[in-house]
């Protein structure tokens, strides 16, 4: 019976090298990460199955020389075990000097690779989710994992059995390796099988969920490392393999953490647990439980909930069997019929140019003076450059100035013909976006750059809509362009552009200004003109009425003088003569020289006086 | 016992059964063409979508390729042109697996990535030859009648295709399009110069057409002024003139006595000339004060007081 144990266990030595190396091999060609921490994963078993079948070998022949050294005393009738001579045991030395040092060892090798593998693999997925399955090659990789899944799921089965049976320690940690192998393998496969159903990152997150495994391993066989040195050696006790993991164990047998799990419960509730019909029942049945689940899981796939707004395709094997409206649908269970969704009703948009950053989104002002985002520019036709350039010259044809403008142009979109929309394009929305790129750039190229930022642009985003659209329907899109905006056109905010254009604004506004206030001088120097031409006639006029009437008046007055004239003329003329003497002299100084002699001098101080007020005037500076 | 036994039975059964149809079995969709290899030769090629059977691997194995258009961006690369200006231009493609025999065995495990690389150096070398044949306003133009995109579009279309068709990649151009144009950094600084010039242009032509027209107005109505003060002034002196020839009537009666009228008229004068400021110095000969002669020596100044 022993050296069958020992058979066994090298056959899962062999087993777990030779599938080892094809998982190495599988990880390789499908390039799968996951399938690489499961290549480590049976590394593992392929430690723990040399480490555990080489000292089944040890006790095997421990075991021989006993029995031969017994046969030997029994025929000679001394003990030679009274000798106690050490060296009389060779077989017994070497399984304890195994034991006391190869097998620590071994353990600290196991620790490496745990904690080695797990850090290297984690590292070699890179930080970042990717998908570096080779496209051809995952279907046989699935295929390959999940055939060395049954294979180690069958040896493993069957080493745990004789394990248990035998009660055989050493079989046990190598077997539960192989079985743990099995599962781990199952799971790469599974991985690979997530990425094929669109789920591109499958793989990779189950590479990183085995890594982690990994380093558990290496925790728990470090704990088992430091534990043995304080472990009380007591005779006669058959001390665990150290390099015998729990983890795999569990791993290994499901079903032994339900034991560990109703001793945890019968202890916790002071009662047996674990002995109540349920937790039996559920025991007894755990495999007609999960099928059942799968069972369900399949199930569910037979029935689809299309949501308002969306259409979906549904596919039976590979062919296109309808397109599903809202609602719930009934259909052939996965992986029979797929059904792929999209977003028909609903509006889709996407910006040509730069699409406005979150911050400039927020803002409540847009201005042409401050950068939305990573700006694009787009070159334009500039026919005011052109004149300048051209002006004076016949090269006209030659030299054509460009200009150059930033646009976010968003482009609204809906799906109209979803069968179009999945199957004649490889990426619809990728292509959709390079044709309305095309149409704003061949647009632009063909515009004048002043046009295009003041009066043409309605005409432009109507135009741009049609050509978009004509490009999409030619390339069979199955989408409607719903609207094409050109609100946010404007010259580039690099080196201050833009805001030379607000200055030309401003300019315009001062010049206007200007010619208002001209106006308005104009105005005024026109009105006072009318008013001092009109105060001028008039003035005129009440001269000439004043004048004429007091010629009249002078004239009836002489008439009334002249008869007293020709009564007396010297008396009324001396009379005359004093009268207007005497009103016209009545305020002025008067200097009468009643003097005889001529010959004096006499000198008169005709000198203003300064008045009085002036002299108390203060002058301050 | 003998139900457990049943149920492992049934268990090894599905997972036979679902092992067995990965396996033998594989789907083709409506998008995809199917390249079906047994011991590594390509045998078969299918198109059309369902369900299909083949040997395991290693026999029998199978590559699957998207149908459906695929497009691609090219890298947004320099050229020069025909008028020696540096112009940056990159174009998207529309390409799918014309024959998927042929094209699974050119390219690395039938990588479309690989295709496209492949297609890209392609596209990069006809493009810069096509860019070197025209000139900027063929690509830019305010007059959209001389531009020549479309033209240019075919021309580097049928250049690639002509290069696909020489050796069988089992690839097609369904179509190209230029998508994005610029000019290099320092160019476009330039521009950016050039474009501030033509503002600040703008800007003095805004602002002195705007004071030569202020000027103007002003001008105009300083004119306007004039002219009316003059036309007021020379009514003003057309109704003094008309008082003139009214007043002028009464000169007749005046003329029954001209020394008398003219004696007034000298008092008149007399009496608009002297006023408070004025100061008459006058001897004894001036009436009244002649009067101061005639009397006795000690008479007159004492008259005055």
């Amino acid at each position: 019976m022993q050296r069958s144990t020992q058979k066994n266990g090298l056959v899962n030595l062999a087993v777990a090298l030779l599938i080892f190396i094809a998982c190495q091999g599988v990880s390789a060609f499908g390039g799968s990460l996951a399938a690489q921490a499961a290549a480590a994963f049976l590394l593992l078993g392929v430690i723990v199955a040399f480490v555990s079948w080489f000292q089944m070998r040890l006790e095997e022949n421990e075991r021989a020389e006993k029995l031969e050294l017994d046969e030997l005393a029994t025929s000679r009738g001394t003990s030679l075990f009274d000798a106690k001579d050490a060296g009389s045991f060779p077989a017994k030395n070497a399984r304890e000097q195994f034991e006391k040092y190869f097998v620590p060892g071994f353990a600290i090798l196991l620790l490496i690779v745990e904690a080695g593998g797990g850090w290297l693999l984690w590292h070699l997925g890179g930080k970042t989710p990717t998908n570096t399955l080779r496209p051809g090659n995952a279907t046989a990789a699935l295929s390959l994992l999940a055939i060395f899944s049954l294979l180690l799921f069958l040896f493993g089965r069957f080493s745990v059995t004789i394990a248990r049976l035998e009660n055989n320690r050493l079989l046990r940690p190598g077997a539960s390796f192989l079985l743990a192998g099995a599962y781990v393998c199952a799971l790469a496969a599974l991985a690979i099988a997530g990425v094929e159903a669109k789920f591109p990152t499958a793989d990779f997150w189950m590479a990183r969920i085995l890594c982690i495994l990994l380093g558990l391993l290496a925790v728990e066989t470090l704990l088992t490392l430091l534990l043995e040195i304080y472990r009380p050696r007591i005779k006669g006790k058959v001390a665990r393999p150290l390099y015998e993991s729990r983890i795999a164990g569990i791993l290994a047998q499901p079903e032994s953490l339900f034991t560990t799990a109703a001793q945890t419960l019968d202890y916790q509730f002071g009662f047996k647990v674990s002995e109540t019909w349920f937790f039996q029942a559920v025991q007894k049945n755990l495999l007609v439980l999960l099928l059942i689940q799968f069972a369900v899981l399949l199930l569910s796939t037979t029935v689809v909930f299309i949501d308002a707004g969306e259409q979906a395709v549904l596919e039976r094997s590979g062919k296109p069997h309808g397109i599903l409206e809202p609602g719930p649908h009934f259909k052939l269970p996965w992986p029979t019929d797929k059904v792929y969704r999209y977003r028909t009703d609903q509006i889709q948009s996407f910006a040509v140019g730069y699409t406005p950053d979150a911050q400039s989104e927020a803002a409540t002002t847009v201005m042409w003076t401050v950068p939305h985002a990573n700006e694009e520019n787009f070159l334009v036709g500039n026919h005011l450059a052109d004149d300048s350039a051209n002006a004076g010259t016949n090269d006209a044809a030659n030299f054509k100035p460009v200009g150059l403008i930033t646009v976010s142009i968003p482009v609204q979109f809906q799906i109209t013909n979803i069968a179009d929309w999945v199957y004649k394009n490889g990426q619809p929305e990728d292509l959709l976006h390079s044709l309305a790129t095309r149409e704003v750039t061949r647009f632009l190229a063909g515009s004048d750059l002043n046009e295009i930022l003041t009066h043409g642009r309605l005409e432009a985003a109507a135009a741009l809509r049609e050509a978009i659209q004509s490009s999409a329907n030619e390339r069979n899109l199955g989408a409607k362009i719903v609207y094409v905006g050109l609100q946010d056109i404007h010259p580039p905010t690099d080196k201050d552009v833009a805001a030379t254009y607000e200055k030309v604004i401003g300019a315009q506004q001062a010049r206007l200004a200007a010619v208002l206030n001209a106006e308005a001088a104009a105005i005024r120097t026109n009105a006072l003109a009318g008013a001092a031409a009109f105060t001028m006639t008039n003035v005129a006029d009440a001269d000439r009425i004043t004048m004429v009437t007091a010629k009249y008046a002078q004239a009836a007055l002489f008439t009334n003088q002249l008869p007293a004239f020709r009564a007396a003329p010297s008396v009324y003329r001396q009379r005359l003569y004093l009268q207007a003497f005497n009103d016209a002299t009545k305020d002025a100084k008067k200097y009468v020289l009643l003097v005889t002699n001529t010959q004096d001098v006499v000198i008169f101080d005709l000198e203003e006086k300064v008045r009085a007020d002036l002299q108390s005037l203060n002058i301050t500076n | 016992m003998k139900n457990k036994n049943l149920l492992t039975i049934v268990i090894a059964f599905v997972l036979v059964v679902i092992f067995a149809l990965l396996l033998f079995s594989f789907q083709v969709r409506q998008s995809e063409v199917v390249v079906k290899s047994t011991f590594l030769k390509p045998t078969d090629t299918i198109t059309s979508p369902g369900l299909y059977f083949k040997w395991p691997w290693p026999i029998q194995s199978i590559n699957r390729f998207d149908q459906r258009v695929q497009n691609f961006e090219d890298k947004f690369s320099q050229n020069l042109t025909h008028d020696s200006t540096m112009l940056q231009m990159s174009v998207y493609v529309g390409w799918r697996i014309s024959d998927a025999k042929a094209f699974f065995p050119r390219f690395p495990s039938g990588s479309t990535l690989a295709a496209q690389t492949l297609l890209e150096q392609m596209l990069r070398s006809v493009k810069a030859a096509v860019i070197g044949k025209h000139n900027l306003s063929d690509f830019v133009n305010s007059d959209p009648s001389e531009l020549k995109f479309n033209d240019i579009e075919k021309e580097i279309q049928a250049g690639v295709a002509a290069e696909l068709s020489t050796n069988n990649y089992g690839m097609s151009l369904e179509f190209l399009g230029i998508k994005k144009m610029g000019l290099p950094t320092d160019v476009t600084q330039a521009v950016f110069e050039r474009m501030k010039a033509e503002r600040t242009k703008l800007i003095s032509e805004a602002q002195f057409n705007g004071e030569a027209e202020a000027a103007k107005i002003k001008s105009s109505a300083e004119r306007q002024a004039a002219d009316t003060l003059a036309n007021a002034s020379a009514t003003a002196t057309r109704i003094e003139g008309e008082g003139v020839a009214e007043a002028a009537k009464t000169l007749a009666v005046f003329q029954q006595n001209p020394e008398l009228a003219v004696f007034l008229a000298r008092l008149e004068a007399i009496k608009s000339s002297a006023n408070k400021n004025t100061t008459l110095i006058l001897d004894e000969r001036t009436a009244p004060f002649d009067l101061f002669r005639s009397l006795p020596a000690n008479v007159g100044p004492n008259l005055l007081k």
